[in-house]
């Protein structure tokens, strides 16, 4: 701990040292230990026997690793269905909200009409009202279409509450474009479709990656709406199938544990990998905005 | 040749591409909104063909015979003023810190923000475990320090249930106000900052003079989401005590959700949501306003 505590000093200002960064420095490292000490009880409990669980301290590495909870949770939590209902939904969703968002924002904010403006009221007012609060409405309306335990019945609500967030940037983004750039092509003969496509869509980019990395985790993790639209297990998503494992497994401490790592890792991997682009996408909107 | 006429038709074309979006926008999301308000004025097990007409019965039943109805009240009126004072506090700390000149920030940024990008369901799933009487981390480290007498049983004590549900929820959000309250910091005039440090301002000087005036705007943002998150609060009380014990936890959303969906009265289950709705759109509406405004003055 003093050793880093040094190099942090010797990076931080060279001949004063300034103690208020260092005991910054040291406060920051102590919330961060706390903050990342659940991941390390978790994945040392997965690695554990009951038996060990039992015995050990919650901060005792495993000593003997126990990588049959792997196996055991993944069996008995239908893993190799849910993870394949996860992977089909986000797959088809991600990518389609995003163009569709991309091709609304465009219209709303290169296009003038007549009822743009309320158009665009209307869509942002959906960025705030969160769909908890009409489970039981949602499940009428996709039980209406047939669509229960289907994959359209849950990827078309999904579509409906990203729109909106998804608009509102792009559209944030695409005013500030420069006038002449889509002008220039407009004269040129090209229609609106060929602008966006030419024009627009490779201008945001960044934009629509840290759009895409949100939407992932955002569809990935999604509990509340797949619990109402989803009641065969044959099509749960992870995280349905993880609850469903905690209710009838709870004991099993070390294979629940290894249940809770092999839900979370995707999202994690994908996080710490575009980690980059991620924040820098997020920033760089909102300080324009 | 005809198609192609209609196709450079400067509105068709508009239609195309804003039709799609708009038209799931509508029927998914919209008309479900409008849907619950007509529900709430009917008796309806959600299945049946017919729906029965009974007027306001369904409201005056939740909030005079509906007991848990005002526990779920009051525990999100608590869980909302919480969630309003302590997350974005900490973020707020956080950033400021991570804002300084320090060893590791992006690394240390990477830790705070690793909560928020797992499923609610997850983190329930895992502090659940953590929250366990006998194993779990918490009841380990105060046996450890010698306080086996203080263990309390975190989520089965009806007194501290709802106390320990909102701890999962600070550590998963933390980092989400701490990323916003980082972006705003970079609007921060940095010339600004430099020439009141030469004025002689010190740390809190500059802090209480030039940085928070300059996050004002981010701060208001910050609150709002955090007010609107907490209403919508479901995923993580469901994972960890499913609004038990005995109802102690019970929360406005996820009410609603267990009257229409596994209690089967469609009518109370969307006399509660609207109450929520109502309550949403009452923070929502000054907030849209108040954002189009700036919006205009900053035209």
């Amino acid at each position: 701990m003093t050793a880093s505590v040094e190099t942090a000093a010797a990076q931080a200002g060279k001949p004063p040292r300034d103690w208020v960064l260092i005991s910054l420095w040291i406060s920051l490292v102590v919330v961060a230990a706390v903050w990342i000490a659940p991941f390390v009880f978790i994945v040392f409990t997965s690695l554990k026997s009951t038996a060990q669980v039992m015995t050990s301290s919650a901060f005792a590495p495993p000593t003997d690793p126990q990588f049959s909870n792997f196996t055991a949770a993944w069996a008995r939590g239908r893993f190799s269905t849910t993870v394949v209902n996860s992977v089909i939904i986000t797959a088809v969703k991600v990518p389609l909200g995003l163009f569709l968002s991309a091709m609304a924002a465009y219209a709303l904010a290169k296009i003038p009409m007549r009822f743009g403006k309320l158009i665009l009221v209307l869509i942002l007012f959906g960025t705030m009202i969160p769909f908890q609060v009409m489970l039981a409405p949602i499940f009428t309306l996709v039980n209406g279409f047939g669509l229960i335990d289907t994959y359209p019945g849950v990827i078309l609500p999904y579509l409906a509450f990203g729109i909106p967030y998804q608009v509102f940037i792009l559209y944030g983004f695409f005013r500030n474009i420069p006038h002449e750039l889509s002008e220039a092509a407009r004269i040129d003969g090209a229609s609106h479709f060929t602008t966006f496509r030419r024009v627009f869509l490779p201008v945001s980019l960044p934009v629509l990656a840290a759009l895409f990395i949100l939407d992932f985790v955002a569809t990935w993790n999604e509990f509340a709406m797949a619990l109402v639209l989803l009641q065969d297990r044959e099509m749960w998503t992870l995280p349905l199938g993880l609850s469903a494992f905690q209710g009838q497994f709870s004991r099993d401490y070390g294979q629940l544990n290894a249940a809770i790592v092999m839900t979370v890792l995707p999202a994690i991997i994908v996080y710490l990998i575009f980690q980059r682009y991620f924040v820098s996408g997020l920033t760089s909107g909102a300080v324009k905005g | 040749m005809a198609e192609r006429a209609i196709l450079s038709n400067t509105r068709v074309q508009a239609a195309l591409l804003l039709g799609p979006a708009l038209v799931v926008y509508v029927v998914f999301a919209v008309f479900p909104m409008l849907d619950v308000i007509w529900l709430s004025f009917f008796k309806w097990n959600g299945l049946d063909p017919v729906k029965a007409y009974v007027g306001t019965a369904n409201y005056v039943d939740v909030f005079t015979k509906d007991p848990v109805f005002w526990v779920a009240f009051r525990n999100t009126v608590i869980w909302t003023a919480l969630s309003v004072a302590i997350p974005p506090m900490i973020g707020l700390a956080l950033a400021l810190g991570l804002n300084q000149p320090i060893f590791g920030r992006n690394s240390l940024r990477a830790i705070y923000y690793l909560p928020v990008i797992i499923a609610s369901i997850a983190v329930a799933t895992m502090w659940r475990w953590m929250y366990d009487p006998f194993f779990g981390l918490f009841g380990q480290i105060l046996t450890s320090l010698g306080l086996q007498a203080w263990v309390p049983d975190w989520l089965g004590n009806r007194d501290i249930a709802l106390y320990s549900a909102f701890g999962a929820y600070v550590w998963q959000s933390v980092g989400f106000s701490m990323v916003l309250f980082l972006a705003g910091l970079q609007g921060v005039n940095k010339s600004l900052v430099e020439a009141a440090r030469i004025d002689g301002a010190g740390r809190w000087a500059v802090f209480r003079y030039v940085t928070l005036p300059a996050l004002r705007t981010t701060l208001t943002i910050v609150l709002v989401l955090a007010i609107i998150s907490s209403l919508k609060a479901f995923d993580i009380v469901y994972g960890l005590t499913g609004g038990g014990p005995a109802q102690s936890t019970q929360m406005l959303a996820l009410w609603a959700f267990t009257q229409s969906m596994q209690i089967f009265d469609f009518g109370r289950g969307s006399a509660i949501s609207v109450v929520l709705l109502a309550v949403t759109l009452a923070v929502v509406i000054p907030y849209m306003r108040w954002s189009q405004k700036r919006e205009e003055t900053a035209e």
